[in-house]
């Protein structure tokens, strides 16, 4: 009874003695989810609060990153332009595993913290509760593929980079624009059919509206599984795969892009008959699904060259290359493009 | 009397056990009731003691039905020994028999110094208080029962139903039981108790009640209502029953059949 | 020994008990402590009195308002809310081992972990506020036991216990089933991480607004548990001999579940499911000082809110990222029991 007594004493103490921190501010913001925040006027250290962020924030402003959410491999590194791909990991901030040690997010002092993703109300208030505990200005931004230029552009102007922005901005942009007109006169009947396998026996696909499947909407092409499920991942078999009979495989397993060229079951589909099974590259950043950030940017390119190949009178290598310069700040080999694009260009 | 059965039908929803019982507890008397497995004993026990509903005739406490007791009130007028198992957790000697205590204090009370004395008391009466701070669970199996008993007695009720006091017990440790029934006896406590050795009856009943199948087939002292005959009809096998100098009173032990040790 | 002796306890045993009384609160207090120092930002102890008496006093601290920030935003509301939920899980795991008449129960066996479980995994699903997920927790471990109590009582069976436990297992069962379900639907970049991690029990986003928003549900739970301390022992006996002795269980057992979901039903709502903590806490408070639970109480509540700080001040320094309190709580909890239960100790059976 008397340890019962004291505890309750305790607590009500405590409860007296803790009072919200306040924090200093400079222009309000209005992020993706509506929350009006107050961010600093300059900003020196910015913080990623998942992987998407990490890409924005790598393309924008590097020297303004104050870590990885997860640290790069020895492949990806090669990649990436130093000094920037030897920071630190700093770990997921919220919700998405939420693996992020608060204390060490509190030492490394940084002026905001930025989150790149889909919207909803689970991640804005947990923006809400991350923000008051550590009184760090905490942004969500939309992080939807269409509106990479606008996302690019408004994440420049927070962090105070807007010529780089803008020159990102544009280059997507007119990338998008671009691929747009090439396609413009295809009919929507002979939009090429595209089944996404992932996973090392293909048979996990996105479906509708998933966020994998964003790019395949934006290039134009029909995603076979749209009605498999709704909205997310889902196992399908390899009779609806046979059903669907897609004209052009899409996977990220090297050795489901293997297997499916000699196994059997898989042979009657056009695609493989046909040759058009092709692994999306993934370094530094995944070209086609994960990360979900602008890193998908150059997908746009791969796709038109994969999909459409007849509209194809570019030279997806020096694309590529440019891309690679103008967003990643790294020159790409002969020999680094030939390993990049090796599975995954029409021979 | 203290506690009427009437016509008393017993068991379980929807189970008939037993029907026909018509029994009559006083204080400062023993009953006794005899049968053999699966006859109803503990079923009947379980309606005597107010926690199995009778489902037909009369059962009565001080003139009151027993159903209408809370289980609170009833338990200060009756106590339960069942058999000595083993507990779960190790309560000390002390803190098994002050359990008694729980029909006499309020809902959130502790027990208070009374009631450790009425429990110290108890094991004091039945020569147990050396194992006062001894865990329940290290005891041995005749002290767990007399531990059972000395329960009872901090209780404070008139009557005790014991289930089988002396069953598993050794010799010894049957024999202080036994007296220990007398005794309490002897102080005015009514006392209800089932047992399976016949000879019981003539070390300790006052009267004696043969169950079978779930009805009384006799009744009476023990002189009257144990005898070769009527063991026979209940146990099916034949039973001596003859008095022995050495005990001082009658001792029943079964005739053996067909293998015999030569 | 003499009537005096035997009633206050005096001699060899009652000194050696008392000494093993003092474990829990010493243990407890040592681990708070260090907790409250433990951290991947640097706070030395100068700092921290610093930051105590600057609150108190009202006068600034002069110190970084950083050092303040992890002081009060996040050290503290870490240490509270261990506190808070290992002492519950602890409390409630005494009350089932009793309840249950068994040793190696842990709260879970009716249910609420699953039902808070399915509240939290259906909140993230649908993509609902941290405080929603947290509410829809509470609210699906009580609806859990609730229904389990329910059906239990509609079930007409000699024992009531084995109706009880068997119809926890089943709902425990079809409500995994649902988890299960909803983790299939769950949009597998956004969600199933998010739950994956719930389930594996975390009080890595811990904020003083969480710890306090359980304290009212977990004295709510204590308070039957503290009133009713003495009769919890009479509950460990048979049920026949429990009522023979005056004891209405069917009331009692309903109460002290009710108490019991209702510390664990708060405790996981805030931190997802740690297990291990309610099954085997009251275990050793009950080696330590016996299965009174009028003393089982405190130690279990002192043994579970220190077990709990301690481990996780390791979960947020021992790496570089957190790990999952779940996780480590079974990886350190398990390895001790066993050597607990190889080097003989009394008591347990």
């Amino acid at each position: 009874m008397r340890f019962f007594r004291f505890l309750l004493v305790t607590f009500a103490a405590l409860n007296l003695l803790l009072m919200p921190a306040a924090a200093q501010a400079a222009r309000q913001f209005v992020d993706a989810a509506g929350r009006t925040v107050e961010i600093p006027d300059r900003i020196e250290r910015v913080l990623a609060a998942g992987p998407p962020a990490s890409v924005l924030l790598y393309v924008l402003a590097p020297e303004k990153m104050v870590g990885w959410v997860r640290s790069p491999s020895a492949a990806e590194k090669e990649f990436l332009a130093e000094p920037f791909r030897d920071l630190p990991e700093t770990g997921r901030l919220t919700g998405r595993g939420n693996t992020a040690n608060i204390e060490m997010v509190l030492s490394m002092k940084p002026d905001i913290i930025i989150d790149v993703g889909s919207i909803d109300p689970t991640y804005a208030s947990l923006a809400d509760r991350v923000q008051e505990q550590t009184g760090i200005p905490y942004v969500l931004i939309d992080g939807a593929f269409p509106r990479t230029p606008e996302t690019l552009r408004e994440v420049a102007d927070v962090l105070g980079v807007k010529a780089r922005g803008e020159e990102l901005a544009s280059y997507a942009g007119r990338t998008m624009e671009w691929q747009k007109e090439t396609v413009a006169d295809i009919a929507g009947d002979e939009r090429p059919r595209v089944y996404y396998g992932r996973g090392p026996d293909g048979l996990e696909t996105g479906s509708a509206g998933s966020i994998n499947m964003e790019v395949l909407d934006v290039v134009g092409a029909a995603n076979v599984a749209a009605l498999a499920g709704s909205g997310g991942l889902s196992n399908v078999s390899i009779e609806q795969v046979l059903g669907w009979n897609p004209d052009v495989i899409l996977t990220l397993s090297p050795d489901f892009q293997k297997s499916v060229m000699s196994d059997p079951t898989w042979a009657n589909l056009k695609a493989v008959k046909e040759g058009r099974v092709y692994r999306a590259p993934t370094l530094p950043f995944g070209w086609f699904d994960s990360p979900p950030g602008v890193n998908r940017l150059i997908a746009v390119t791969w796709l038109t060259a994969i999909l459409y190949p007849e509209k194809a009178e570019f030279d997806l290598r020096e694309r590529t290359r440019e891309f690679y310069r103008l967003f990643y700040q790294v020159e790409l080999t002969d020999g680094q493009l030939d390993r990049l694009l090796a599975d995954s260009a029409v021979r | 009397m203290m506690m009427t059965a009437r016509d008393l039908a017993f068991g379980y929803r929807g189970t008939l056990v037993g029907e026909g019982v018509t029994l009559a507890v006083e204080a400062a008397r023993v009953l006794c009731l005899m049968g053999p497995n699966g006859c109803g004993k503990t079923t009947l026990f379980r309606t005597l003691l107010g926690l199995l509903p009778p489902l037909a005739g009369r059962l009565e406490l001080h003139g009151r039905p027993v159903m209408e007791f809370s289980r609170s009130e009833f338990a200060r007028h009756v106590a339960y020994v069942p058999q000595a198992g083993s507990s779960y957790f190790p309560f000390s000697v002390t803190e098994v028999v002050t359990m008694a205590r729980a029909s006499r204090i309020g809902a959130f009370a502790t027990p208070s110094a009374h009631d450790r004395e009425i429990a110290q008391g108890a094991l004091e009466r039945l020569g147990l208080q050396h194992l006062a701070s001894r865990p329940f669970t290290e005891i041995s199996g005749g002290e767990r029962q007399m531990t059972l008993i000395a329960r009872a007695l901090a209780q404070e009720a008139e009557l005790v139903v014991m289930d089988e006091p002396t069953a598993s017990l050794d010799f010894g440790n049957q024999a202080k039981v036994l007296d220990c029934i007398n005794e309490l006896r002897g102080s005015g406590l009514a006392i209800v108790l089932s047992t399976h050795d016949p000879g019981h009856a003539f070390a300790c009943a006052d009267s004696v009640a043969l169950m079978k199948r779930g009805r009384i087939i006799c009744e009476g002292t023990p002189q009257a209502a144990v005898t070769p005959e009527t063991l026979r009809n209940l146990y099916g096998v034949e039973i001596a029953v003859e008095f022995m100098r050495g005990a001082g009173r009658n001792i029943c032990a079964p005739a053996l059949g067909r293998f015999r040790k030569e | 020994m003499s009537k005096g002796e035997a009633l206050s306890g005096i001699g060899k045993q009652g000194r050696a008990a008392r000494l093993r009384g003092v474990v829990p609160p010493v243990l407890l207090l040592i681990v708070v402590v260090l907790a409250l120092f433990a951290g991947k930002y640097d706070v030395s102890p100068s700092d921290m009195a610093l930051v105590v008496w600057s609150r108190l006093t009202g006068t600034p601290s002069g110190l970084d308002s950083t050092v303040e920030t992890v002081v009060w935003n996040v050290r503290l509301p870490r240490v509270l809310a261990g506190l808070l939920v290992g002492a519950s899980l602890a409390a409630a795991g005494a009350v089932y081992q009793g309840l249950f008449r068994n040793p190696l129960v842990s709260p879970d066996i009716l249910g609420v972990s699953a039902g808070a479980s399915l509240g939290a995994v259906g909140g993230i699903f649908f993509s609902l506020p941290v405080l929603a997920i947290q509410s829809m927790a509470f609210a699906g471990g009580l609806v859990a036991v609730a229904l389990v109590y329910l059906v239990g009582s509609a079930v007409r069976g000699r024992d009531p216990i084995l109706v009880l436990v068997l119809a926890g297992v089943a709902i425990g069962a079809l409500l995994g089933a649902c988890i299960s379900l909803l983790k299939v639907l769950a949009d597998p970049y956004n969600q199933l991480p998010a739950i994956t991690f719930w389930l594996l029990g975390s009080l890595a986003s811990i904020t003083r607004a969480d710890a306090f928003s359980i304290l009212p549900a977990v004295l709510l739970g204590l308070a039957p548990m503290v009133l009713l301390r003495w009769r919890m022992n009479l509950m460990t006996l048979d049920e026949e001999e429990a009522r023979a002795l005056g004891m209405e269980t069917g009331r009692l057992r309903l109460l002290l579940v009710a108490a019991a979901t209702l510390m664990t039903a708060a405790a996981v709502s805030v931190s997802g499911i740690i297990g291990w903590v309610g099954l085997v806490m009251p275990h050793i408070a009950r080696g330590l000082v016996g299965p009174d639970f009028g003393r089982l109480l405190p130690a279990s509540l002192m043994l579970g809110g220190g077990y709990l700080v301690g481990v996780d001040a390791l979960a947020r320094t021992v790496a570089q990222i957190e790990v999952p309190l779940g996780i480590l709580t079974a990886v350190i909890g398990a390895p001790f029991f066993l050597w607990l239960l190889a080097s003989g100790r009394r008591g347990w059976q």
